[in-house]
């Protein structure tokens, strides 16, 4: 636990040091509360379904860009400079590794996100007519976009690793992490797999809409909980298995 | 300490490392030498438990590399040869991380910490960030982080690489003090520090081990020698003259304004042929102010044996 909060506190810092992780969180809150307030301009419904633009505006908008600059320089990074040699040789696993990165970047993914939660309560604070802010809509809108950033970080993370170049770990992981969103238009393209129960609880719009009413589903839950776990299982054994090369 | 036995590593069909076998006794200094490419750092590699080797089984401190992987990194400071490091980190932040990552902490982290930036000459550059720092100083941080956590076996790849000559001296000094508590295999191409802190030298060419033993049995079991000779006469009559001698097998002369010089190399009985120059130059009533034979020294006895190898190898290649 100890190398994985020190490997955790590094990339955090490593994060926070670089102009690029500013200069993202900057045009992030920028766009991202742009974009809110265009549709909240427009929007014709009541208070209570405003949690659901602004996640809307956080999944997909920004969600597939944040995770592929953040997590595409993850190993791909420490391969090019060499750096990944003193920290292999060092007392620490290959799984001390994979977790203490992967928390580093998902800390960051979430550090970068959390302030445009307040865009809800400025909007509260200059609009007399909206009486209320559902908490249980904040809150599970956060918990959804939490499992999502982990299944996309963990994403992010496998394609990072099979790769020395930064570019090509960008252009993977952007298309990679584009899965679960295209996923749902895939589904319902077609009608034999459109009515099948599958089609719903991958139908990312659907989960989101459900969440930011305060409805917490356990099963979208468990398939990004479990396709991460997956996916930093598979990073570890990638981890493992570069010293055989 | 260290008990490397068929160590065998091939990448594809290439064979980068073949079937080696050596040992490294605990407070020994062992020079780890070979041209490039001949398989130096991939071996340093496996011993440091960065690569996995294709055969062949490794002990370090009575731990097997592969088995208890962590158990071996914990007894093993290992210095990589481009000398990775975080820039964006400031040298003493670098140190306490890696101190962490060994397993240090509190007022032992703290000690190892000011001991080795002491060591490592870091003191002037301690709150720098590393990627401001020259090639030379970033040599040194590594090495630091290799000294911080004090393990019991070294593997140096090429830790000289960059230095100027006073901080050479310095690391030099350094590295002479491991030894005793501490087991050291360390790889330059400076062979002229190899021969002054190594105990042993292990030369690897093509993957094999070509050559272990001291520096000085190496220069000592070269085969020629060559005798030194400044005479001033007819060079042309001392050149046929001096050829004419058993043992001498070859014969240069480099011309000078007065005085020329005589490089001859001979096979064996190097003293008696010294004496009979000496000999002839009073026979002939040549002018002699110089006769000596030279010393060999490692950096003769590396180029000599991977040179055999090399031309051993061409034979072989073409008998087939």
């Amino acid at each position: 636990m100890r190398n994985i909060f020190l490997i955790w506190r590094r990339e955090l810092a490593a994060s926070f040091l670089s102009p690029v992780a500013y200069v993202f969180m900057v045009m992030f809150l920028a766009m991202s509360g742009f974009v809110f307030l265009q549709m909240t301009e427009g929007f014709v419904g009541t208070f209570t379904q405003l949690p659901v633009l602004l996640f809307k505006v956080i999944v997909y908008f920004w969600m597939p860009i944040l995770t592929t600059v953040i997590t595409m320089r993850l190993f791909a990074e420490e391969k090019r400079s060499g750096t990944l040699e003193p920290l292999m040789t060092g007392p620490v696993t290959e799984a001390q590794v994979v977790l203490g990165k992967y928390l580093g970047a998902l800390s960051f993914l979430i550090i970068a996100t959390a302030p445009a939660i307040s865009y809800i309560y400025i909007l509260k604070y200059f609009s007399p007519g909206i009486t209320y802010v559902d908490l249980g809509a904040i809150i599970g809108g956060c918990l959804f976009v939490f499992v999502l950033a982990a299944f996309c970080t963990s994403i992010g993370l496998v394609v990072s690793l099979v790769t020395k170049n930064q570019i090509i770990a960008a252009i993977c992981c952007f298309s990679m992490v584009l899965l679960p969103f295209v996923a749902e238009f895939f589904v319902t393209l077609y009608p034999y797999t459109r009515d099948l129960e599958m089609s719903h609880f991958i139908s990312l719009y659907e989960n989101l809409v459900d969440f930011t009413r305060g409805s917490i589903d356990t099963r979208p839950l468990i398939m990004y909980g479990s396709g991460s776990i997956l996916l930093l299982f598979l990073s570890v054994k990638i981890m493992e298995l570069r010293k055989w090369k | 300490m260290i008990k490397v036995e068929n160590l065998t590593k091939r990448f594809g069909r290439f064979c980068a490392v073949d079937n080696i076998s050596f040992t490294v006794e605990p407070g020994e200094i062992v020079g780890f030498l070979g041209s490039n490419g001949a398989g130096k750092t991939t071996t340093m590699r496996i011993l440091s438990g960065y690569k996995v080797a294709t055969g062949g089984k490794i002990t370090i401190a009575g731990f097997d590399v592969l088995r208890d992987a962590l158990e071996v990194r914990r007894r093993v400071g290992y210095l990589p040869e481009r000398v990775p490091l975080y820039t964006e980190m400031r040298v003493k932040e670098y140190l306490r991380y890696r101190g962490l990552l060994k397993g240090l902490k509190g007022k032992l982290l703290r000690q190892r910490l000011a001991e080795v930036v002491e060591a490592c000459g870091l003191n002037d550059v301690k709150r720098k960030l590393i990627g401001r720092l020259s090639k030379g100083f970033r040599q040194r941080v590594g090495l630091a982080d290799t000294l911080i956590a004090n393990p019991e076996v070294f593997i140096l790849d090429e830790p000289m690489i960059g230095l100027d000559p006073n901080q050479i001296r310095m690391i030099r000094e350094l590295i002479k003090g491991l030894g005793g508590d501490h087991s050291v295999l360390l790889s330059s191409h400076i062979l002229t520090e190899i021969e002054s802190i190594c105990d042993r030298v292990l030369i690897i060419d093509k993957g094999k081990i070509v050559a272990s033993d001291s520096p000085a049995n190496l220069a000592a079991c070269m085969k020629n020698t060559r005798i030194i000779a400044e005479i001033d006469g007819d060079a042309e009559k001392i050149l046929d003259t001096i050829k004419n001698i058993d043992s001498v097998i070859d014969i240069e002369m480099k011309k000078g304004a007065e005085w020329n010089t005589f490089i001859c190399t001979c096979k064996e009985n190097e003293s008696e042929v010294r004496s009979e120059i000496f000999k002839l130059a009073g026979k002939n009533n040549w002018n002699m102010r110089e006769l000596h034979s030279e010393q060999w020294c490692l950096e003769d006895a590396f180029v000599d044996i991977t040179c055999r190898c090399a031309a051993s190898k061409s034979d072989e290649e073409l008998m087939k």
